[in-house]
């Protein structure tokens, strides 16, 4: 199952699967958060998926962004772990109805923000509808068909 | 074909079609498994942030990427760490605070 990370880690909020690396896996209390235990399968597959399929890091943020959504999104990317250069977060605050996505600077050369723009097009889209879910899988499949598969550096 | 016929033919049969279908539609154990959204409405829980699955292989930054042989699908160096390798330095020198790692997007409303 998708792992969840730490918007701020402290060290007594693990749960029972939780490891030294991570927070609690998602899975395990899905009652206290907005989604049910078929939406976080759904969402888990498709940003496993896209991630495997383009190379690049996807995470999923959903929540509030503050006052300046898109200082407080750059700064989540900043913090997502990992190489952030290859990294894309997809940040959405239904409070505030507002979408965000962050590319990194290697991602962004497979990610052009024409590409993300029309994924949050047709996100909000749905989102406008009601459909959360919905919009999260389709902005995802719409950025991992545009970055493609990962250029083979080792071809030769 | 008597009244009682005619009555239960055409009333209490139509009637019971109508109940069956206004029972399956508005059953409440259907929407129980959907999340809970309308635009407009507030958004009380905590915030939540996902990563792909680190233990499938492929995906870049997974466990499964440090066993020896698995990284060829995994692009390691982009064009401008590569460039920064033969002996640049970056510019930014490394505060305390987060360095920004953002280099394009988008956003949008609904």
């Amino acid at each position: 199952m998708t792992q969840q990370l730490n918007r701020q880690p402290a060290a007594d909020q693990h749960g029972p699967s939780a490891t030294e690396k991570t927070g609690n896996s998602s899975v395990m209390e899905p009652g206290s958060g907005p989604f049910s235990y078929r939406d976080l399968a759904r969402l888990d597959e498709a940003l496993t998926m896209s991630a495997k399929e383009t190379g690049l890091r996807f995470t999923l943020y959903v929540g509030e962004l503050g006052s300046d959504t898109r200082a407080t999104a750059e700064d989540l990317h900043a913090r997502s772990g990992g190489d952030t250069t290859n990294s894309v977060l997809v940040a959405l605050s239904p409070g505030q109805r507002v979408l965000e996505i962050v590319t990194g600077t290697a991602a962004a050369r497979r990610l052009p923000d024409r590409a993300c723009a029309l994924a949050v097009l047709s996100m909000t889209s749905r989102l406008g509808a009601g459909d959360l879910v919905g919009a999260i899988i389709n902005g995802l499949r719409q950025l991992s068909d545009a970055a493609g598969h990962p250029a083979r550096r080792n071809a030769h | 074909m008597s009244v009682l016929e005619t009555v239960l033919i055409y009333g209490v049969v139509p009637l019971v079609i109508v109940l069956l279908f206004a029972a399956v539609t508005l059953f409440p154990g259907r929407s129980k498994d959907r999340t809970k959204y309308r635009p407009g409405q507030s958004w009380d829980y905590a915030p939540l942030w996902y990563e792909p699955h680190p233990d499938v292989p492929g995906v870049v930054g997974g466990h499964a990427e440090d066993a020896p042989g698995a990284g060829h699908a995994a692009p390691r160096l982009g064009a401008t760490a590569s460039a920064l390798a033969i002996g640049q330095r970056p510019h930014v020198p490394e505060a305390d605070t987060v360095r920004r790692t953002a280099a394009g997007g988008a956003r949008g409303t609904w």
